[in-house]
């Protein structure tokens, strides 16, 4: 099971074994850059973000409780340097209902590589807490609970910010004639 | 309009989540309204594209630039000392008793003396094309000139554009780090940066919080000047 291999990495690598925390970087890489990148869509900040979060990882692993789920931890971490980041740029402008509607007449945007494209605009346009929800869920596939855990809300909680934030791109995609 | 129960179940349906009696629910309130069958359908949609967007490779020397950064940090990893990584069995039950005499012998150093001992840092780079500058200071006194704090790809750099009468050592601080930098050759005979190559000196585990970058100059032990830089905060 991937969550015991884990935990035996995580032993390893507290006793110094590099090459168990090399397996680390190299199983969660991957993730933890692509949340990073979604939730700032711009890749040398999210390659800072990546190196970050499992340099602070590795600097705090004595504090990681091994009874709990070692990717929960470490993406919680990534998910805190992408909000850092997002902190450190201009203001978040929010999407509101009274934005003028562009919808560009009749054609539509139909092609999914521009639908990808319109989604991946509309990610950038909701508040950043609603957009940590749509990461978690849709780019790294987690459960409620995962969320729940990663996030310290009650499930409760979680499911309506994604379900807001799912509504809000909705809505954003028909402003742009996306959907 | 869709109500939050509507949404709540229509949400819940696309997470797999309704049961038989939720379903038959869902179904009689999408069959009566349009609008809300038009957002079941475009939610579908949605997250169907959210859940096939592709994942991205990361950039090719992530890896290896944490697992360099990695030894530089040693010293703040509680309880956490690299070895080789290849040890055999043996060498394990070796090491696990002499794990246990160096823990107790690096407790007690820890006791006697909390404050971190300095990084030993050898060496100058050439400052990427692309580094950015983040702090600069001018300096006057026994050490003068200008300092500068860059951004270079993932990591800061201090550039040296100064002059000093004396030969010193240079020591930087910064979140628990400390870095003793040798080989500028600054002050002394021949010993004057202020114009020519340069210098500028990678500062490994330096994180980038907003936090202060401390940086002292020594003559004999002894600080002869200093000025204290700000890091970036994230990108």
């Amino acid at each position: 099971m991937k969550e015991d291999d884990d935990r035996v990495l995580v032993r390893q690598c507290r006793q110094g074994d590099r090459a168990a925390c090399e397996q680390l970087v190299v199983r969660y890489q991957k993730p933890v850059f692509n949340a990073a990148l979604r939730m700032l869509r711009n890749v040398e900040d999210a390659r800072d973000v990546a190196q970050t979060t499992f340099l602070k990882a590795f600097e705090h692993l004595a504090d990681y409780d091994a009874t709990r789920k070692f990717y929960s931890w470490l993406y919680r971490i990534a998910v805190n340097e992408s909000l850092n980041a997002l902190g450190s740029r201009k203001p978040f402008e929010a999407i509101s209902g009274d934005e003028p509607d562009e919808t560009p007449g009749p054609e539509r945007l139909v092609e999914s590589e521009q639908l990808r494209g319109a989604i991946e605009e509309a990610l950038m346009q909701i508040k950043p807490e609603l957009r940590t929800v749509i990461v978690l869920r849709h780019v790294l596939h987690l459960s409620y609970q995962d969320m729940g855990d990663i996030l310290t809300l009650p499930e409760k909680t979680v499911k309506s910010r994604l379900y807001e934030a799912r509504q809000l791109l909705r809505d954003s995609l028909l402003q742009c004639g996306a959907t | 309009m869709t109500d939050s129960g509507q949404l709540a179940l229509i949400n819940a349906e696309i997470d797999g989540e309704l049961d038989a009696v939720k379903r038959a629910e869902l179904a009689r309130a999408l069959l009566s309204d349009p609008q809300a069958r038009a957002l079941r359908d475009d939610l579908r949609r949605l997250c169907q594209t959210l859940d096939a967007l592709e994942p991205v490779e990361p950039p090719a020397g992530l890896r290896q630039s944490i697992l360099a950064a990695l030894p530089q940090q040693t010293r703040k990893f509680r309880g956490f000392v690299f070895g080789s990584g290849a040890a055999t069995a043996a060498w394990r039950q070796a090491a696990m008793l002499a794990g246990v005499l160096i823990s107790g012998a690096l407790l007690f150093e820890l006791v006697r003396s909390p404050a971190p001992e300095p990084t030993e840092v050898v060496g100058t780079i050439a400052l990427a094309p692309a580094a950015t500058l983040i702090d600069t200071v001018q300096l006057n006194g026994p050490v003068s000139g200008r300092l500068s704090l860059y951004r270079d790809r993932a990591m800061l750099a201090l550039q040296f554009e100064v002059s000093a009468s004396t030969p010193v050592e240079v020591q930087v601080a910064s979140e628990g780090h400390v870095l003793q930098i040798g080989g500028l050759g600054l002050g002394g005979p021949g010993g004057d940066n202020a114009a020519g190559s340069r210098p500028a000196v990678p500062l490994p585990g330096v994180p980038m919080h907003g936090q202060s970058v401390d940086v002292t100059f020594l003559s004999g032990g002894h600080p002869i000047g200093g000025a204290s830089l700000r890091a970036p905060r994230g990108p």
